[in-house]
């Protein structure tokens, strides 16, 4: 009796469950593909649809267990890896961000030049026939006329009512917008083109003046081209994501859209000199800094290890000391070792006495890298090192004793490379870790020193990802296209990497 | 007395050393944390004063919402933390003891998808996020609840895969003997597994805290509200640069914020050792 009551409780409970989710991913889709995110929509009818079948029938127990966990992979973690992929291969830039219908519409909207008396009227902004409309006061010809996107309509002087300036406040049938929505009809009004005379109309320039303009570029559609209406030129679709001139100048009309480019992003990155040298730098220091790092840490933290492996008088204090490093959250210690490195008031520059301004300097810079790096970096391998030496049968260095070999033979032909054996996959692991440390870089130097005077993006203590993330969002071009490439390269490196490590570790193995 | 000297000093000298090393840039912070004119200069390493202003400025000062900081921290890490283990343990569950088409291969292009470090695609989440946000401005860009989401998905494969490593150590004859009873799988997952598991689940929920408490780029990427930060990004807009100007107050933040983190650590030592080496050790 009492499992029935409970097994309907949970039913009641399942069902209310799925309904709630089901009904707020089903509005999430809604408002999705109101604003046109096909892709976004559709998977979220997927995930609703995969949800009820799941939990509704007995189709699949396993498919109980992990779909909620697939289901945030996939949209977190798997899809931002396939968009990477999408944008490396698009001109995905500042200038190239929107799509080209809204680019076009973007380039007609602001394609228009005043008349060359710069004629401007006192306008007032409402409603006619419960359309935008304005009303123009003509103050100089005493005329006075309403006008809509659609048509004009002239009133008699009679029929406004003018302030003290002659200009008109309201006309027959002509609503004035209340204006305590004046603000929110802004974005309404503005960008709209309103009826004035043959090729000239009227542009709202703020919320009471509008001035005589003409559009100077036409769209073609059949020839997806624009064409200048005053001198004749074409600019037509380069096939890079710009209108372009045909001829002379060679002029781009802005803005550009998000344009296919296949490989360029890549072939870029390897044949143009001004791409190529700075990642070639980059990718150096890269190398450097992480094969640094993995041999810092792992030699101090060896050491230790070997010097407290064995009982000791304050080995408990020594060790609860020594990993605090670790268990500090590191963007904290990052911060504060920063405040150290200061130039004027730092505490390193007080201890040694001396004055460098250690961030300005492209070597000191990497030098301070490198030691906080190791500051972080030594209690982990102090911590494995540790385990590691325990995990080395004694039979085996005794064997050695008795056969007559030295400490410092035993360490070297038993102990490391035992250790080393041991070890070498949480050595790779720490190696593709750093690879892509880019707290570190960011927090302490910022990448820095680097050249801004001339243009330059990458900086002296930047490794792969902290260059990517700058040519992301870091300077005044954010060059989203290029910045998918690298990421990738980047992907294609680490995960060699790992891959070797985890084969070395025999991870694999174990799923047979 | 010789051959202590000659056993142990070296040991002891190279402890001390490194001792020296690691304790450095702490003690500093905590001595500047004391010092009332909260300047980054160090006049003397020996504290010459006691006082607690920067502490203080911490709960008053309308320039720091610390407390508002912290507590997104734990909103945003907590929720991201409990989510994440209940639902990568179901996930780990079904991929240790249930048998289905792709169990291998699921396995193996999860242990891919896991290597891929989540900052690689940052570009692409960020510029998903912006379009969620056009429509659906509770989860979009800018928001906590979007970086929830961000953070729960960056952590399943991590999570599923270290779960799946501690559901594989429990013996299998348990489940199996629930089986015989006539236990459905689901009731073998909530009536033996999740008691069972209880300890190691806690451990893990601990782990991915710390872990998304100590995150740094998304959350720097995210909230741009002053009132929405999590404290590591509050607290390194903050200090900003302007070392020299907030530096009392920020070592007064860092180790208020740090203390949680440091204590569960070291409580959890052995857990995160054990788990950092598994699977080197023993191959």
């Amino acid at each position: 009796m009492f499992s029935v009551v409970r097994s309907k409780l949970a039913f009641v409970v399942k069902a209310a469950l799925l309904a709630l989710i089901s009904a707020v991913l089903l509005l999430l889709a809604q408002s999705a593909l109101a604003q046109k995110e096909y892709v976004i929509g559709g998977f979220l009818f997927v995930v609703i649809i995969l949800t009820l079948v799941t939990y509704l029938t007995k189709k699949s127990i396993p498919l109980k267990f992990f779909l909620p966990g697939i289901l945030l992979l996939v949209a977190f973690v798997v899809s931002p890896i396939l968009y990477t992929v999408t944008m490396s291969g698009f001109n995905y830039k500042t200038g190239n961000i929107v799509s080209k219908d809204e680019a076009i519409l973007q380039i007609k909207n602001r394609a228009f030049e005043p008349d060359t008396a710069g004629t401007s009227f006192d306008i007032k902004i409402g409603t006619l026939q419960g359309k935008h409309a304005i009303l123009i006061s003509d103050i100089k010809n005493k005329s006075y006329f309403i006008s809509t996107t659609e048509k004009r309509v002239p009133v008699p002087t009679a029929q406004v009512k003018l302030n003290e300036n002659q200009v008109a406040q309201s006309a027959v049938g002509f609503e004035p917008l209340p204006v305590d929505q004046l603000a929110a009809a802004d974005s309404q009004y503005s960008g709209k083109r309103f009826i004035y005379d043959g090729a000239y109309f009227l542009s709202l320039e703020g919320l009471d003046v509008a001035i005589v303009a003409r559009q100077t570029l036409t769209y073609i559609a059949q020839a997806d081209s624009f064409k200048n209406l005053i001198d004749g030129t074409t600019y037509r679709d380069n096939g890079r994501g710009n209108y372009q001139a045909e001829s002379g100048s060679k002029a781009i009309l802005e803005p550009g859209w998000r344009a296919p480019i296949w490989f360029e992003n890549y072939s870029k990155l390897f044949t143009d000199s001004r791409f190529r040298n700075p990642l070639i730098r980059v990718f150096i220091w890269t190398v450097i800094f992480a094969s640094a790092t993995v041999l810092t840490t792992f030699a101090l933290g060896l050491l230790l290890a070997l010097a407290l492996n064995k009982p000791l008088h304050g080995r408990r204090i020594y060790r609860s000391i020594l990993v605090l490093p670790y268990a500090m959250p590191s963007v904290m210690s990052i911060l504060i070792w920063g405040g150290m490195f200061n130039t004027e008031f730092g505490a390193i520059n007080t201890l040694l006495g001396t004055h460098v301004a250690w961030f300005q300097s492209a070597n000191f810079a990497r030098l301070a890298v490198i030691l906080v790096n190791l500051w972080l970096g030594f209690p982990y391998f102090y911590l494995v090192s540790s385990g590691a030496l325990q995990a080395i049968p004694n039979e085996l260095l005794e064997a050695a004793a008795i056969d007559g070999a030295n400490p410092r033979q035993i360490f070297r032909k038993i102990t490391l490379p035992l250790l080393l054996k041991i070890l070498s996959p949480l050595l790779i692991a720490s190696f593709a870790f750093n690879f892509n440390n880019f707290n570190l870089i960011y927090l302490l130097t910022g990448g820095g020193p680097r050249n801004t005077l001339d243009g330059e993006i990458a900086g002296a203590t930047d490794i792969l990802i902290s260059y990517t993330y700058q040519i992301a969002f870091g300077s005044s071009t954010q060059d989203l296209g290029l910045a998918s490439a690298i990421s990738l390269i980047i992907f294609i490196l680490v995960g060699s990497i790992s891959l070797y490590g985890i084969r070395k570790s025999k991870v694999l193995e174990s799923f047979s | 007395m010789n051959k202590w000297l000659k056993q142990d000093l070296w040991r002891h000298i190279v402890a001390i050393i490194t001792v020296l090393f690691a304790i450095f840039p702490l003690y500093l912070v905590v001595i500047s944390s004391f010092n009332s004119s909260g300047s980054l200069q160090i006049t003397s390493f020996v504290p010459r004063e006691f006082s607690w202003n920067n502490y203080k400025l911490l709960f008053t000062s309308p320039a720091i919402p610390y407390l508002t900081w912290m507590k997104n921290s734990l909103v945003v890490a907590g929720s991201v933390a409990f989510i994440s283990v209940v639902i990568g343990s179901a996930s780990a569950f079904a991929f240790s003891r249930l048998n289905f088409k792709g169990r291998k291969q699921g396995i193996q292009v999860l242990l891919l998808v896991q290597m891929f470090p989540a900052i690689l695609a940052i570009s692409a989440v960020y510029v998903i996020m912006e379009r969620v946000h056009a429509f659906a401005p509770g989860i979009g860009l800018g928001t906590q609840g979007g970086l929830i989401l961000v953070y729960l998905g960056g952590a399943m494969g991590v999570n599923i895969w270290l779960l799946k490593g501690f559901v594989d150590s429990i013996p299998k004859e348990l489940d199996e003997a629930a089986k015989i009873d006539g236990a459905s799988e689901v009731q073998t997952f909530w009536l033996i597994f999740i008691p069972l598991a209880t300890p190691v689940l806690a451990v893990v929920t601990l782990l991915s805290f710390i872990g998304t408490f100590n995150e740094f780029i998304l959350a720097r990427l995210f909230l741009v509200d002053m009132q929405s930060r999590t404290i590591a990004v509050g607290l390194q807009q903050f200090i900003g640069g302007q070392y020299s100007q907030n530096w009392g107050p920020f070592a007064a933040g860092s180790i208020i914020a740090s203390i949680p983190i440091v204590t569960i650590f070291l409580s959890l030592q052995k857990y995160i050792v054990n788990g950092l080496t598994a699977g080197s050790v023993k191959g």
